[in-house]
């Protein structure tokens, strides 16, 4: 009697969990663009889901009383997994209507042919002329046929945050060349309590030293007019033997590892003083520190005298291909882009806005190492370093094929030289290729 | 040697310690025994450790204690981020996974272990051989078949995803549980009268517990940890699950750690429940799976 009784029990919670997950089914018919009650459905998918979801929500609610005849769903992809669930869903043909897109993987979905070009709708909107020149450029580069698959929304710059009270206490002041950088960093190290400096040895190491190389250099092209790669140039070398010199003298020994959440968490720990990221980490500072114990410069001048970037993926939206309401995508790319959300999210996220308009807002005169981002970027005496983000290859070289060889440079294991002639061949291959591809 | 084992257990350690302290043989047992386990349990224990620390501190704190112990971090993930739909959907795809599995694993491994047929070694070296098929591989094919079935964006999608992947090692291990019942337990039960099914029922099922508990653990642990599938298969934010949701607290330039410890606490939580309720079974369950076939 009893196990019959636990029998219909257990039969109940699965016949319950049914109805429960069938409930949970797709009733959205996401894709297939169908009007829901009168309202037109488009799907959302944030490439960055998580910490953005609030703004977004409230962003998508801003959108949905101006326009009550659309209806925007929300999906948060992971970062990490983003660029797996885009191939998927290209492959599987069920693509959103917009997405967030980088120019990290934008070369491989415009590939795979799942974008529609927005350089018509741009052409038409309030919003032409409105966005920052030089990353329309960007997005355009890195597509073989020039079109604008991916509409800019936001601009990042490296830069190197540091906790005042640590500067003020070595009486050092933020430094504007490499070589008051590497006396700070020397200043700064107090070991084992305090280190001055914290290198990224593992996920995304080859960026930020990139990022470093050219800003020392000078060296203004990736690639010399006989398609050479210049990141084995002799100054870059110089700069990465001079970083690796610094580790486990002024660096924590577990940097050889580190990925940006653990080197982000090591300067929040308070036990680093200074630390090469970009704008995107300001909340993170600033929840560990609050505001006004944490600050940020540009990567110094280097030898050239001017200052060198190395320009950070652009972050925009696309509108997909599959998508069977374009109109009403490219409505909300325009709203998202319009002044007051695209204000309201950079402030948001504390990043630059790509829409002009917004870069004059109050908000970003009141952070000074945001307003010294945007002259950075907008000074005609800043030279702009593209990465080739076309290049499928691209991802691969400066990730699985060369973290691991710098992670030796900075066991001692390898040559700085050799680890950039390396590097600098497989870049030089991959643009020969894609050359021949396009030519 | 058990004697030895049994009578040192009955001397309580304060008398010995009365008697003159620690004797060679109790140090030695310290240094080879309770000294690796303690060891390794501190390997084992002490990420536990600093995700409980990481969850129940301010942010910002640096102290190796949960000092003042704060919940915000289980608020934003179980409010802000979702966790509470994320938690529901787990505990529905588990549940149904579980039953899946155990059922027809329950029903393949007694076929493997009772009848000898045409195929039946092919067979089982084809289950063996799907375990070393990664997920990964099957994604976009899995993805073209649920999406023909309009089981894209629906629960049942990992449902089904995650028991076929379940069933292969589940029927090796429950046609080695079946084999350890004699059949002739069941011959006598049928020449008392019963039908096939019923002496199934009657006297084989009920020996099956072990089996059967550690057959439904392993599904269920296994869809609860899936990331996989639940990113690619649903693309609507209302049916992810929690593996997902964990991901969310890692952003691109920015990582909430107390989130995701708290995180982490909270998808744990009924892993060790289970595990806590079902160890001896799985112990046993497992080896003897193992080794009977």
């Amino acid at each position: 009697m009893r196990s019959i009784s636990r029998a219909c029990t257990a039969a109940a919670a699965v016949l319950a969990m049914s109805l429960a997950a069938t409930a949970c089914g797709d009733d959205s018919g996401s894709g297939e663009g169908q009007a829901a009650g009168g309202k037109t459905t488009i799907t959302f998918w944030d490439n960055n889901g998580g910490v953005r979801t609030p703004i977004y929500q409230e962003l998508i609610k801003r959108f949905e009383q101006a326009n009550p005849t659309i209806h925007v769903e929300y999906v948060g992809i992971p970062i990490a997994s983003v660029q797996q669930k885009y191939d998927t869903a290209v492959a599987g043909g069920e693509t959103p209507d917009v997405g967030g897109v980088t120019t990290s993987y934008l070369a491989n979905l415009t590939g795979q042919g799942a974008l529609e070009p927005a350089d018509d709708w741009l052409a038409k909107s309030s919003l032409n002329g409105k966005l920052v020149e030089n990353m329309l450029a960007s997005v355009k580069q890195t597509t073989p046929d020039g079109k604008l698959y991916l509409v800019p929304a936001t601009s990042n710059l490296d830069v190197v945050w540091y906790q005042k009270d640590k500067l003020d206490a070595a009486k050092v002041t933020a430094p504007k060349s490499w070589d008051e950088f590497f006396t700070a960093v020397d200043k700064l190290t107090k070991t084992p309590d305090q280190y001055g400096w914290t290198i990224r040895g593992g996920a995304g190491a080859i960026f930020q030293l990139l990022a470093e190389a050219y800003a020392y250099s000078g060296v203004n092209t990736f690639f010399d007019a006989s398609g050479k790669s210049t990141v084995n140039d002799p100054k870059n070398v110089e700069l990465v033997a001079k970083i690796a010199a610094l580790y486990k003298k002024n660096t924590p020994e577990a940097d050889v590892t580190n990925d940006f959440p653990k080197m982000v968490a090591q300067f929040t720990s308070g036990k680093v003083a200074m630390m090469h990221h970009n704008l995107g980490s300001y909340n993170d500072h600033v929840k560990a520190f609050g505001a006004d114990k944490v600050d940020a410069f540009p990567l110094p001048v280097g030898l050239s005298g001017k200052r060198t970037v190395v320009a950070n993926p652009v972050d925009g939206f696309a509108v997909f291909k599959n998508s069977k309401n374009k109109d009403a995508a490219w409505k909300f790319v325009d709203f998202l882009l319009s002044k007051e959300s695209n204000s309201y999210w950079n402030q948001q996220t504390g990043q630059i806005p790509a829409n002009t308009d917004a870069q004059g807002d109050s908000w970003l005169a009141e952070r000074p190492y945001l307003k010294s981002a945007v002259e950075t970027l907008g000074s005609p005496d800043t030279v702009v370093v593209s990465p080739p983000y076309y290049l499928p290859q691209f991802s691969s070289i400066t990730k699985a094929d060369t973290e691991p060889l710098f992670q030796k440079v900075l066991l001692g294991q390898m040559k700085p030289q050799e680890f950039l002639d390396t590097m600098a061949q497989k870049l030089t291959e991959a643009q020969e290729e894609w050359k021949k591809a396009h030519s | 040697m058990a004697t030895d084992v049994i009578a040192r257990r009955r001397v309580p350690a304060r008398a010995r310690a009365a008697r003159g302290g620690m004797r060679g043989g109790d140090r030695g047992r310290i240094v080879r025994l309770y000294l690796p386990l303690a060891l390794y349990l501190l390997f084992t224990l002490i990420p536990f450790y600093w995700m409980i620390v990481f969850a129940l501190r301010p942010a910002g704190s640096t102290a190796p204690v949960p000092w003042p112990i704060t919940f915000e971090h289980f608020e934003t993930v179980w409010n802000d981020i979702g966790y509470a739909v994320f938690f529901r959907n787990s505990v529905i795809i588990g549940v149904l996974s579980l039953f899946l599995t155990t059922a027809i694993a329950l029903m393949g491994g007694y076929a493997l272990a009772r009848f000898r047929f045409r195929g039946r070694t092919f067979f089982m070296v084809a289950l063996l051989c799907t375990q070393f098929i990664p997920g990964a591989m099957m994604l976009i094919p899995l993805f073209t078949i649920f999406r023909g079935l309009g089981l894209i964006n629906s629960l049942w999608s990992l449902v089904v995803a995650d028991t076929v992947f379940n069933l292969p090692l589940s029927i090796i291990l429950m046609s080695g549980f079946v084999a350890a019942v004699p059949f002739q337990v069941e011959e006598a039960a049928m020449v008392d009268g019963c039908t096939r099914r019923r002496a199934f029922f009657a006297v084989v099922l009920p020996q099956l517990r072990p089996g059967l508990i550690a057959v439904g653990s392993f599904a269920f642990i296994h869809t609860w940890n899936n990331f996989l599938f639940a990113l690619m298969f649903i693309s609507k934010q209302d049916n992810f699950t929690i593996p997902v949701g964990l991901s969310y607290t890692i952003g691109e330039y920015s990582a909430d750690f107390g989130a995701l410890a708290a995180g982490g606490v909270v998808a744990a939580v009924p892993v060790v429940c289970v595990f806590a309720v079902i160890q001896r079974y799985l112990v046993h369950g497992i080896s003897a799976g193992a080794v009977k076939g």
